[in-house]
């Protein structure tokens, strides 16, 4: 989780005290991380983007109120939740979550738009990113809030649980069933 | 706080597919999100640091003037008590005795009236004047000094904080008023090989000498042509040459920061190369990948190292350089 051997807890504990190039190693690790959990929660790159930068100015403005009595990526993902649902409770534009499989189309458009790939492997490519955005968007959700959460995050269940405010068990049901219903959805598309 | 890999689950095929899509998904959020996130934390750390300096200033204040008045007015009023006990007497003597004053004591007190009484003692008056205004003069440039010294030591902060706290873009591109001007005069007549001759030829560009020595193809990738058309191309002849003003202008322009020459070099690389530690500032500073090795698998800090650059060796494993 490190790229010079310095922990995020160091990093933004630095940037906090002053450093303002402790936060670019922080951002460059967790950037696509926090952008894919929003991303495939949302279903939607632009609304994506928005909020990664608002997550991101949070993270900044609030590196002085950070206590390392939790790990930093609990504490980043929590922003970007809380943003998220601030998000869909102001119904910005929003596409619905059930509708992720329409962005599978756009991904599929990227895909083949990519100049390095060759055909083989743009239809490769195109059907394994197209399956997960489609079976992503298949999942209740809560259970793809806390399966991208646990994945993107790589936080434990315990740590999930602390997030959405849930039980460790429920959270663990909500893990379970997600990737049960994860691998029916891939297992048919393959 | 722990480092201890979460206690998920055992891992999961799924998990293993999820992440071989992410892998292969090119989906990645906008340069400008990027650039706009890493701009707005450096600008936080230079707030925060003016604001702090700003309290600290006030809060010396207040710790230092409740000390100086009390003994300022005490001495004030005790000087003025003393000349009292002094003068005073005297006035009193020459009132109730004036045939028996001294010549001396009648001089020094008669003295004020000739300046009315006599019109062409003006010169001498003028004189005389002189030196009481002396101390006057004197006096003014002193606070005056103390006047121009406080606003600059407010001022000292907001000047300093950016440098102390890092290589803010704005700092970076005031500090390097040489180098841009050298760099937009060069990119009057933009040519590749032309520009490469000149810098050759700078005086004080040694470095950037050094560093073409060093590397031979340096330049080469990048032709004017390439340069007019493909703001990429332009944006790494700007860092090459240390052209802030150009490299800020073609960010706002969504330039992407780690496009690669025909010889997988960065823009990173290429002022690394050529010793321009401003260009290196403001480039790790809206987010260049510090790490981003060229063909040869040669990184910036390698680069960097070899050209002995130690302030970009510096400013690189600041930014996480390996």
């Amino acid at each position: 989780m490190t790229d010079a051997g310095e922990s995020d807890e160091a990093l933004i504990g630095r940037y906090a005290r002053g450093d303002a190039a402790a936060f670019v190693p922080l951002y460059r690790r967790h950037e696509m991380r926090v952008w894919r959990y929003l991303e495939r929660n949302v279903g939607n790159r632009a609304t994506a983007d928005e909020l990664m930068q608002e997550v991101w100015f949070a993270v900044a403005r609030d590196a002085v109120r950070y206590e390392p009595t939790s790990r930093f990526t609990t504490w980043l993902f929590t922003i970007a939740r809380n943003r998220m649902i601030d998000s869909i409770r102001t119904s910005r534009q929003q596409v619905s979550l059930e509708t992720l499989g329409y962005e599978a189309d756009l991904v599929v458009q990227q895909l083949t738009a990519e100049p390095n790939a060759g055909p083989l492997a743009a239809v490769v490519v195109r059907d394994q990113a197209a399956a997960l955005t489609q079976a992503l968007g298949q999942l209740p959700r809560e259970q793809r809030d806390a399966f991208l959460l646990q994945i993107e995050g790589d936080l434990s269940v315990e740590e999930v649980a602390t997030i959405t405010q849930s039980s460790f068990e429920t959270t663990k049901s909500r893990l379970r069933y997600a990737r049960t219903k994860l691998r029916e959805l891939l297992s048919e598309h393959a | 706080m722990s480092k201890v890999p979460p206690s998920q689950e055992q891992p999961d095929d799924v998990d293993d597919q999820y992440r071989r899509a992410s892998a292969l998904d090119p989906s990645r959020p906008s340069e400008a999100v990027r650039r706009a996130v890493l701009a707005h934390a450096a600008q936080l750390v230079a707030q925060r640091a003016t604001r702090d300096e700003g309290s600290m200033i006030k809060s010396t204040r207040r710790a230092v003037n409740p000390a100086w008045w009390r003994p300022a007015i005490l001495g004030t009023l005790a000087a003025a008590a003393l000349a009292g006990l002094v003068v005073a007497p005297r006035f009193l003597a020459l009132r109730s005795l004036p045939a028996t004053a001294t010549p001396s004591a009648e001089g020094s007190v008669a003295a004020p009236t000739l300046v009315a009484q006599a019109p062409d003692t003006r010169t001498d008056e003028r004189a005389a004047s002189a030196p009481a205004a002396g101390p006057e003069s004197t006096a003014k440039p002193r606070a005056s000094t103390r006047s121009a010294d406080m606003p600059t030591a407010r001022a000292r902060p907001k000047v300093n904080a950016p440098v102390r706290d890092g290589p803010a873009p704005v700092v970076a591109e005031t500090a390097s008023a040489a180098p841009r001007a050298r760099g937009e005069a060069q990119s009057t007549d933009a040519t590749g090989a032309g520009l490469e001759a000149r810098q050759r030829r700078a005086p004080g560009n040694t470095s950037a000498t050094t560093a073409i020595t060093a590397v031979p193809r340096l330049g080469a990738a990048v032709t004017p042509t390439d340069a007019a058309v493909d703001p990429a191309a332009a944006f790494r002849r700007a860092a090459e040459m240390g052209d802030l003003s150009g490299l800020k202008a073609l960010l706002e322009k969504q330039a992407d920061i780690d496009s690669r020459d025909a010889v997988g070099r960065t823009a990173l690389m290429l002022a690394t190369l050529h010793g321009q530690s401003n260009a290196v500032a403001v480039l790790l500073a809206y987010g260049a990948d510090p790490n981003a090795a060229d063909a040869d698998g040669t990184t910036p800090l390698q680069a960097a190292k070899a050209g002995d650059h130690p302030a970009i060796v510096a400013a690189l494993q600041r930014y996480g350089a390996r």
